[in-house]
């Protein structure tokens, strides 16, 4: 690597939830000049209308601009100037003439924006895997958060250097030493070599800049001659397709060059290489260490897979960069279009935004379902639960269809005796698919890893909400004089209810939390049956803790008893695991509905009376010989308890 | 009333109508629970009216197409409260209109509604003499008290005194009607009105549970909250023992509000039930003539002032569809202790809609399974216990001939191809 060549220093920048991580980003870029003030909109590196107005990071992407930075010198007399600037990025990318001005280095940053949530744990760690480095932004009046906590880990497990950043530093409320503090006490980071920074004001924003130039390491050195590169992300344009973020670790691509995804064994030519400056700029090459986006008239997102290496066809590489593994679902829910009446349009709306909106986000699943209540839908698998929302969300906004959900459902893993005698092992996301008690020789379920960050007072209601939830107690953390951190194991199964709201509630909403799914554990789980009217109703099984069964069936037997109008006879609701019933209500039979009379005169309008009654009915769905309104498949659904 | 295809005296393809029913309006009291057309007549119009219903009988005679009436039924109101030279004329007036031999030969029915307490000797005898043959009385309650919510003014002793009257006339049938389940009624208070009823032998009782109807002083009593509804499950306890006890009795309901020793059931109200045809005058009577359905305009005023050709102007003209001429027959015919034929209901589906029949069947069987229909000689009827959700029944059977949205669910078959 000749030293004409710009040092290249590949980063992301992670954080909790609104601790500043876009207005950093946004900060960064104004400073190198990449974007004039004039042009610098908010939050620059968020396209998309839900990620700014919730404040979240849904796709990552990659921004390159151009600093010089001289190596030992005060930071603060230095002055930022972008290469970019000059309009000739090629020359940079080639290393056309030397790029030394004035005893100060050209540096290439190459910046990788991260979703904040760790739903999306897996993009954020295949970004994370093409960064050498990482700044973790803590808010100063906040301090560290549970999710400072989970994606720290996750960097320090990737071995990155990680810069630690105070932010909001104007604010009065700011307690940057203390916050300073906390970092260490939780992750064991140096307090002094935290950067104090406002990236509001701009207030620290050279030293950071000097920082990420010195601190961070180089890319390492190529370790094969064949060209590796790493696919971190991809999205979709309406019109070239799907653009691929790459991540060069060895060798080179050209533009032209015929390439092959070494996972997925589909080849390609390259129409279109460059980097976003923010802008897109071509390039005719990336090199090794650089990061930039390509074009090969791929026309489906699902035949790119992040994680996935891409290599030249002509000179294939002959291992791949890191074990690629698919996205894994984890949450499970139904999505209905929401009007019964014409659900036949509505249905067809409904196919149509998912496909649309499956070509902008390959992580969810999807596939048609019939329920007794709802009609048709489809079962949808997603990362996680706010994964689940936004994608709910952009249904409804980006498709324009009225989405009914059903509660959340987790991925089991059940081994299963097959006739032969052997154990298979298969994966239910659905309870009414899971096999026959007597056939199941185990059922796993996720396990999550949940880190809970809280004022000291609320420990004990937290903890036994934990325990309630079959939580293992893992550890507990001093963070400040008034914070504490708890770590238990909860399944994943617990979590998605309504642990969130029922800690938020408990703690007037000082507590935060995250989960990380971690693997999967035995536990006595079981299926439990509804049966109304001694007929078992598949949509509404669920599967609870044989302990907790018979305290869920009864639940959500009394509210069915409540939803369930009276019929003309008796109706049994059971519940039941296997054979056995736990649970039982019943919903007593209307005596009567007859008219007295009915002569001559009666008729028509008695007639029209019931018709006018069968209307009503109409909106009900039948189980056997009893009429159950979507409300009561819709409350049963909905409650978490 | 004008229809087309009239019939004609001799015309061969005409189906006559053998039924008729006329409303006499008149009550001296106004019963609190009632809605039927009645009022209290303080002009004395008895006269007017019954020259008036004299033309419409006129009138309507040609429907009969000569044939004799099998059944005449007088309601209201209050029809006992016509004088009796009144009721001479009518009658009179009826046989000259009407072919009234089968009555009169005691294969037919001809029935008078009369109030207890205004029967005598003297009506009862013109209403012989003029081939009336059966008579109901309205008693619905044995005891003072109750007889007072109903606001019902007669002397519950007044209803042995006429039955008495009725016999001595020589009437070979009579009924009464009863009320339960008024407000404040118990069991066992219920239990006692019907072992004083069935104490003087009747062959026909009428038992009805006390309905609300809307815009009645009782209903606006309840909302008023001057007393409580009795509660479904004791009305529908109520319900059952009648039927116990009046099977006991040899009595046996034969439709949900009327029970009669064999033989006994009142012939008019089960052509109604049946789907029969029927002649309707005075203010406010319903016809049922070739398909169609109509109502007498309900004012007297406006009966007495009109007179087109002899017949009433008439409001609430229906010519049912084949779909609902269908509902109302098994709307009916359920509720019959015979039940309805299972064959000639299918059929007929079939007929409006090749899918219907499968629906019948499938609404038949699920009832049957729950216990409430039984089928029985071809034909589906309600059991004991079906009986009290006979609106429940009737209502899916309708609904059963309504093409179902669900069935074609072209998206559904796409879907689960995908």
């Amino acid at each position: 690597m000749s030293d004409q060549q710009p040092h290249i220093r590949n980063f992301s920048i992670i954080a909790h939830i609104d601790h500043g991580k876009s207005t950093l980003a946004d900060r960064l870029l104004q400073a190198t000049n990449a974007v004039s003030a004039r042009e610098a909109k908010e939050q620059i590196l968020d396209s998309m209308d839900i990620e700014r107005e919730r404040g979240i990071t849904i796709k990552a992407s990659a921004v390159t601009v151009y600093h010089h930075h001289t190596p030992g010198e005060n930071a603060d007399e230095l002055e930022s100037e972008a290469a970019a600037a000059s309009g000739d990025t090629e020359a940079a990318g080639s290393g056309g003439e030397d790029v030394r001005t004035h005893g100060s280095e050209l540096y290439m940053l190459n910046f990788i924006d991260t979703p904040g949530h760790v739903d999306f744990n897996y993009e954020v760690s295949r970004a994370l895997k093409a960064c050498e480095g990482a700044i973790l932004v803590v808010d100063a009046t906040q301090g560290v958060e549970a999710q400072t906590v989970v994606n720290a880990y996750l960097a320090i497990s990737q071995d990155l250097e990680i810069i630690p950043v105070l932010n909001k530093i104007d604010l009065p409320s700011a307690r940057p030493d203390e916050v300073a503090e906390e970092i260490e006490q939780v992750l064991g980071i140096d307090p002094y070599s935290c950067i104090r920074v406002s990236a509001k004001t701009g207030i620290g924003i050279p030293e950071l800049l000097a920082a990420i130039c010195e601190k961070l390491p180089a890319p390492r050195q190529p370790v094969v001659p064949q060209t590796r590169a790493l696919i971190f992300d991809a999205t979709y344009d309406d019109y070239r397709g799907v653009i691929v973020y790459i991540r060069v670790f060895d060798g080179r691509l050209r533009l032209g060059d015929k390439i092959r995804m070494m996972g997925l064994q589909r080849t390609y030519s390259i129409t279109e290489l460059g980097k976003y400056t923010p802008k897109p700029v071509k390039v005719k090459e990336l090199g090794p260490g650089e990061t930039g986006y390509l074009v090969a008239a791929i026309r489906n997102l699902a035949d790119v897979r992040v994680g996935d290496t891409i290599t030249l066809e002509t000179d294939p590489a002959a291992e791949q960069l890191e074990g690629y593994q698919p996205p894994r679902q984890m949450v499970f829910c139904d999505f209905y279009p929401a009007t019964s009446e014409k659900k036949g349009n509505d249905f067809e709306q409904l196919r149509e935004a998912i496909e649309k909106l499956s070509l902008n986000d390959a992580s969810f699943t999807f596939q048609p379902v019939h329920s007794e209540a709802l009609g048709f839908g489809f079962r949808c698998g997603f990362l996680g639960l706010l994964h689940m929302d936004i994608i709910q969300e952009r249904l409804e906004r980006e498709g324009g269809v009225e989405i009914v959900q059903t509660a959340p459902t987790v991925s089991y893993k059940v081994d299963v005796r097959t006739k032969g005698g052997e154990v298979e092992e298969t994966e239910v996301h659905n309870p009414a698919d899971l096999p026959d008690p007597s056939h199941i020789v185990d059922v796993k379920e996720p396990i999550c890893r949940v880190e809970i960050m809280l004022p000291k007072h609320f420990i004990g209601d937290v903890m036994k909400l934990c325990l309630d939830r079959r939580g293992q107690y893992k550890a507990q953390m001093f963070v400040s004089e008034a914070r504490e951190m708890i770590t238990f194991e909860i399944p994943l199964a617990e979590i998605i209810y309504d642990f969130y709201d029922k800690l938020k509630g408990m703690t007037s909403g000082y507590a935060t939390m995250d989960y990380e799914v971690t693997g999967y554990r035995t536990d006595r789980l079981v299926k439990v049956d509804i049966l109304i009217n001694a007929e078992p109703v598949p949509a509404l099984s669920f599967i609870a803790h044989r302990d907790r069964a018979e305290q869920r069936g009864r639940q959500l037997l009394v509210r069915l008893r409540e939803e369930i109008p009276r019929h003309q006879f008796e109706i049994p609701l059971q519940a039941a695991i296997g054979g056995k019933i736990i649970a039982r209500e019943t919903i007593k039979g209307f005596r009567k509905d007859v008219t007295a009379k009915c002569y001559g005169g009666d008729v028509s309008r008695k007639r029209k009376l019931l018709e006018k009654q069968r209307e009503g009915k109409k909106r009900m769905k039948s189980v056997g010989s009893v009429e159950i309104p979507q409300e009561a498949f819709m409350a049963v659904l909905d409650t978490g308890e | 009333m004008v229809l087309e295809g009239a019939p004609a005296r001799g015309n061969p393809g005409y189906r006559a109508v053998r039924s008729l029913y006329i409303h006499v309006p008149f009550c001296f009291h106004k019963c609190h629970y009632c809605d039927f057309y009645s009022f209290v007549d303080t002009q004395d119009r008895q006269e007017p009216f019954v020259r008036r219903l004299i033309r419409e009988l006129q009138a309507l005679s040609p429907w009969a197409a000569g044939e004799p009436l099998r059944t005449v039924f007088v309601g209201g109101g209050t029809p006992s409260l016509l004088r009796q030279p009144l009721w001479t004329v009518l009658l009179d007036a009826l046989h000259s209109h009407f072919d009234l031999s089968l009555i009169r030969a005691g294969a037919g029915e001809f029935t008078v509604e009369c109030n207890p307490e205004t029967v005598t000797p003297e009506l009862l005898q013109a209403l012989r003499q003029g081939g009336v043959d059966r008579v109901s009385l309205g008693a619905q309650s044995f005891q003072p008290g109750h007889l007072k919510t109903l606001e019902r003014w007669h002397d519950p002793a007044s209803v042995a005194r006429s039955v008495e009257l009725v016999r001595a006339a020589g009437f070979p049938r009579w009924s009464l009607d009863l009320i339960y389940a008024i407000p404040g009624q118990t069991l066992q208070e219920w239990l006692l009105d019907l072992e004083t009823a069935l104490s003087l032998s009747p062959s026909h009782l009428s038992c009805y549970n006390l309905t609300f109807e809307p815009n009645t002083p009782m209903t606006r009593r309840l909302q008023r909250g001057e007393f409580r509804a009795t509660p479904d499950d004791v009305a529908g306890e109520m319900f059952q023992v009648t039927g116990e006890r009046l099977r006991r009795a040899g009595l046996h309901r034969y439709e949900v509000s009327n029970y009669a020793t064999p033989g006994q059931e009142s012939r008019h109200n089960l052509a109604y039930w049946r789907g029969e045809e029927w002649l309707a005058a005075g203010p406010s009577a319903s016809a049922h003539v070739r398909g169609h359905r109509w109502k007498n305009i309900p004012r007297l005023g406006d009966y007495l002032s009109f007179d087109d050709d002899g017949f009433a102007p008439i409001q609430d003209h229906e010519i049912p569809d084949a779909r609902r001429a269908l509902a109302e027959d098994l709307m009916c015919g359920i509720r019959l202790a015979e039940g309805v034929e299972a064959a000639p209901a299918l059929a007929r589906a079939a007929a409006l809609d090749p899918r219907a029949p499968s629906r019948l069947l499938s609404e038949f069987r699920a009832y049957e399974a729950v216990g409430d229909l039984r089928f029985d000689s071809g034909r589906w009827m309600l059991t004991d216990a079906g009986f009290l959700r006979a609106d429940a029944v009737a209502a899916d059977l309708i609904g059963a001939l309504e093409a179902q949205p669900d069935e074609d669910a072209p998206v559904g078959q796409d879907a689960e191809e995908r």
